[in-house]
């Protein structure tokens, strides 16, 4: 066996087409916002995108994510309708949540996707759930829950790492360390640098790698889950990324240091990294990427123009679905 | 059959049928299995006042005990129930509820909303409620209101055995997160319970007493006040009908505003602090929607705006009693 | 730097021991204050012999506040003599450039030697870029191939001597075997091993698949060590001293000759096919078979390279020093440097000559 890369040139492209969904997705709502198309709150991905991509392909519907405010790069790649997802975040009935849950809530259960989250740390016990459903149900899906920086220091976080580590549940616990809880600096808010560190104090082993490289985050999710899978119980993965937007839409971005931003989309580029990478070993051509991109663009327009045209939700819309029955 | 059978006994067999029918019930909480990883017996508590005893052994580990970790597990069972199962996790005290609420408030109630109805959340969550034990402020409290209040969640409070099983089953297959209270000074109360399963919907109070002059609103211990009162009020001619809520969120307001329409008088009985509480929701209600019923104004007997008192002395003056109850009722019924 | 009193630097960076062999292999995860108490000690052992400035990298995951701790505390109880300690002003990244960067700055500062804390990694980042400082190595790191287990406080005393005693100057240096490697005029070095694997991918760096090892090339080879030099250690062993290192050929098909079974990983002993060994003379660049794949060093994948790079590797020997700990300490108990006939406590500034031997 001599595997030049871990994944067959039809998953590169796949992996490719994912981050460059992601990226094209949020750079349109970036626009979209700026021109008050946008209601309420959103929370831009990009940036992080291999992150996401990198953990997902080795997911399918069985196993379930919960995911964070910052969620719209979880759901593309969890496989989520991105015409679906633009109609949610327009409020819209065609949206995944029939315009009643908005963007720091978009969830697709069939998808195995248990919802964005505008709690922070929320998602871990619910992940956990998930696990401890996986196992006493007797299938070899997995739970995983999404945390930043700044989360990962809630207790329901830390509660949950005890929790699966002593029930042996299959859960991941990934840590998507950009650097920023908000405006505040992960080296103020958390008094190690290492969340592998915390994990192995509650007995949880744990490995970091550069979120920014596809193959890192691809190939330590992929022994993670596959341990997971097979007995090992709980692991914490650590990736390191920068995300290129600020917190939310609207985010003056004073913390940052002159020139941050620039550097990071010069240099710590996830897709322009993947792309020379992929290219140089001559796996794929720079047409064959090219040729996603112009679909993707395309994908995107497409979505935005049926969520724009969609309805809105119904005066009698406001009371449904509060119980399944009352 | 029916035989004579604690409330805690009930709620013991509502969980034992109920994970015999349903293999994707699971029960957690802290020591509700007892001595795991000690050295003694299994199954060495079932439950810090015995409730679940005796169910480990029949259900093995599909009881589990958890660390003191209640956003942990209150989530996790949140979660699990998204995915497929129907777990019943044990808040001990509903007292507890600061440290876990948002898995149950922002999480397990709003799932099926936010998600345009595309999530089920068949989680019950067991506390306990309730004063009397001289157990002091931060686990004596009746939190009810609280939980009420919230849209997504249902909640359900007994005042007696029958109930206790009916209701119990009930919210097990309930397919919307439950929270069922337990009151810890009912324990011990005995009534006939049938031996087979039976479940009681929700939204149905039960008329516990007919009677034409004053309805009396309670739920849990309070009923047992409400009666008490009855008895004493039915010697000088007065005749309560007492309405038992049995469930709090949905309640049933069509039997409360045909009661008052009939008696013309109400008052309400709650061991919950009088702010925004069980007591002034159903007077509010009837003020609006059965005003030209009223003879008198509604009169809520409430405990005192103050947290639950440690000494026996101030505690049994901090529950609402007999008294206050025919004191409220008598006050209705002047001229 | 030169007439003024000796500085001695430390580098302790523990974001190494995060990697993938956690989950991999069993590799374990020694916590921020086991770190800091270890420092703790080499600065004890410093002061003792009378090292009066150290300088140490900074770093966030903590072991500074706890050292700092440290000496505030016995700084108020009046006992220990530490030696003022500094932390570099430098930019801290949270990588292993943080240990590339602190050699450097030490070396450019003149210091007399650097201690470091860590396993074959760490060890090859500071002698990329300390030039001839000498380095004093104790094992905290996930594979320690080249730092052997030794008392930090002995190490830290050892290190004072050796760095202020002139008569120690010729038995207190060791001097290191190395591996260059040129990869299309890129330069690299290793300290124990080099592989080439065949993934064209640096991915999550750690090496567990043994199907895609193609070569191995060491400085030396011990069999009783873990990682990859043990693989030519079970073959065919060759110390630190010789001046050889060993080649091997992998053979990934499904008849090698014979499969090594060997400790590649903390807790993984797992089976190698293996195709020819042989040894490696210094100064003789060796072309590396395969036409694309990836380089590792010190068991990090580290680099990918294709066919238009050529990669070769030499060996070169006397390329770095270190501190022989056990040669100063030996030395010192020989000659008495430790002894102290006149009521003043040993510094090295009244050790001008050892006692004669009675």
């Amino acid at each position: 066996m001599n595997d030049v890369f871990p994944l067959s040139k039809e998953d590169l492209l796949k992996a490719y087409r994912t981050m460059k969904t992601i990226r094209e997705f949020e750079e349109r709502l970036h626009v979209d916002f700026g021109r008050g198309e946008i209601p309420g709150f959103v929370h831009l991905y990009a940036g992080e995108e291999a992150s996401a991509t990198g953990i997902m392909m080795h997911l399918d519907d069985q196993d379930r994510i919960a995911s964070t405010h910052r969620g719209h790069g979880h759901c593309i790649a969890k496989g989520v309708d991105i015409d679906a997802m633009m109609g949610e975040i327009y409020g819209k009935t065609t949206g995944a949540c029939r315009g009643k849950g908005g963007s720091m809530h978009i969830a697709d259960l069939s998808k195995g996707m248990m919802g964005a989250n505008g709690i922070l740390g929320a998602g871990s016990p619910l992940a956990c759930g998930a696990a401890l459903a996986a196992k006493k149900l007797g299938h070899n899906g997995i739970g995983m829950s999404f945390t930043g920086d700044g989360a990962s220091n809630q207790g329901t976080f830390l509660e949950s790492l005890n929790l699966a580590a002593i029930w042996n549940l299959p859960m991941i616990f990934v840590v998507e360390n950009n650097g920023y809880a908000e405006s505040t600096s992960v080296d103020y808010a958390t008094a190690v640098d290492s969340y592998v560190d915390r994990a192995a104090g509650f007995g949880v082993p744990g490995v970091t790698v550069d979120g920014t490289d596809f193959f890192a985050v691809y190939e330590a999710a992929g022994e993670v889950i596959r341990r997971a899978r097979e007995g090992g119980g709980p692991s914490l993965l650590e990736c390191k990324m920068i995300r290129f937007f600020g917190h939310f839409e609207g985010d003056a971005q004073t913390y940052r240091a002159e020139g941050e931003n620039e550097s990071n989309r010069a240099n710590r580029d996830c897709l322009k990294m993947f792309r020379a990478r992929v290219t140089e070993v001559g796996v794929i051509g720079d047409q064959d990427l090219n040729a996603i991109d112009t679909e993707v663009l395309k994908a995107i327009d497409n979505a935005v123009e049926q969520a724009v045209a969609a309805p809105l939700p119904e005066a009698s819309d406001l009371t449904t679905d509060v119980y399944v029955n009352y | 059959m029916a035989r004579k059978i604690s409330f805690k006994e009930a709620i013991n067999e509502a969980l034992d049928q109920e994970m015999t029918r349903d293999p994707t019930v699971i029960v957690m909480g802290e020591d509700i299995v007892g001595g795991s990883g000690s050295p003694g017996e299994d199954d060495a508590w079932g439950g810090v006042l015995g409730v679940t005893k005796g169910l480990y052994a029949k259900h093995g580990d599909r009881l589990m005990d958890t660390p003191l970790s209640e956003s942990a597990y209150i989530g996790s069972a949140v979660g699990a129930a998204t995915c497929g199962l129907r777990p019943v996790a044990e808040l001990m005290f509903l007292d507890f509820l600061g440290v876990c609420f948002d898995q149950i408030f922002n999480q397990a109630a709003k799932f099926r909303y936010m998600f345009g109805g595309k999530a089920e959340t068949p989680v019950t969550i067991r506390a306990m409620v309730g004063a009397g034990f001289r157990a002091a402020a931060q686990h004596s409290q009746m939190l009810t209101p609280i939980v009420t209040h919230i849209p997504g969640l249902k909640v359900v409070c007994p005042s007696n055995a029958y109930d206790a099983k009916g209701l119990l089953i009930q919210s097990i297959r309930d397919n919307d997160p439950v929270i069922f209270c337990e009151h810890k000074n009912l324990y011990a109360h005995e009534v006939d319970v049938p031996e087979e399963s039976y479940a009681i919907p929700f939204g149905e109070a039960n008329v516990v007493r007919e009677g034409g002059d004053v309805t009396i609103v309670a739920y849990g211990l309070m009923v047992h006040r409400a009666s008490e009162a009855a008895a004493m009020l039915a010697k000088d001619g007065i005749e309560c009908e007492i309405i038992d809520l049995r469930t709090l969120s949905p309640i049933d307001t069509e039997t409360i505003i045909e009661s008052v329409e009939n008696t013309g008088r109400l008052v309400c009985v709650d061991e919950a602090n009088p702010r925004c509480s069980i007591a002034s929701d159903v007077s509010a209600m009837v003020s609006q929607d059965a005003f030209s019923s009223l003879k008198a104004a509604p009169r809520l007997v409430a405990a005192p705006h103050t947290p639950v008192p440690f000494s026996p002395a101030l505690e049994d003056l901090y529950i609402p009693s007999t008294e206050r109850v025919v004191d409220a009722v008598r006050k209705t019924m002047e001229p | 730097m030169k007439g003024e009193k000796p500085v001695v630097g430390i580098i302790a960076n523990p974001v190494s021991a995060r990697d993938i062999r956690r989950i991999v292999a069993y590799a374990g995860n020694m916590q921020i204050t086991e770190r800091a108490n270890i420092v703790l000690r080499l600065l004890a052992g410093l002061g003792a012999v009378g090292i009066e400035r150290v300088v140490i990298m900074p770093e966030n995951s903590g072991i500074r506040q706890h050292v700092m701790r440290g000496l505030e505390r016995a700084s108020n109880l009046g006992e220990a003599r530490f030696p003022l300690t500094e932390y570099l002003d430098m930019a801290i990244s949270s990588s292993s450039q943080d240990s590339i960067d602190a050699a450097r700055r030490m070396h450019e500062d003149g210091v007399a030697a650097i201690i470091v804390l860590g396993g074959d990694g760490t060890h090859r980042a500071v002698v990329s870029a300390c030039g001839d400082v000498p380095v004093a190595g104790v094992s905290t790191g996930t594979n320690n191939a080249f730092p052997k287990f030794q008392e930090p406080t002995t190490v830290g005393m050892a290190v004072g001597l050796a760095v202020t005693a002139p008569e120690l100057a010729d038995i207190a240096f060791y001097g290191n075997k190395i591996l260059e490697v040129d990869v299309a005029g890129r330069k690299e070095i290793a300290l124990v091993d080099v592989t080439v694997v065949a993934e064209q991918y640096v991915g999550a760096r750690a090496l567990w698949r043994t199907h895609n090892f193609k070569e191995l090339y060491v400085t030396f080879a011990e069999p009783e060590v873990i990682g990859m030099s043990v693989l030519a250690g079970l073959l065919d062993p060759v110390d630190r001293d010789t001046s050889e290192g060993r080649w091997v050929h992998f053979d990934n098909s499904d008849h090698p000759e014979f499969k090594l079974q060997a400790p590649i990983a903390p807790g993984v002993v797992d089976e190698v096919g293996i195709k020819s060994w042989g040894t490696l003379l210094p100064d003789q660049p060796c072309q590396i078979g395969p036409k694309q794949g990836s380089l590792a060093f010190d068991g990090e994948r580290e680099l990918s390279f294709s066919s238009d790079d050529r990669p070769t590797v030499t060996l070169r020997t006397d390329a770095f020093r270190t501190i022989d700990v056990s040669a100063c300490m030996q030395y010192g108990a020989r000659s008495r440097l430790l002894r102290n006939h006149r009521g003043e406590r040993v510094s090295v500034s009244n050790v001008t000559k050892p006692q004669q031997e009675d």
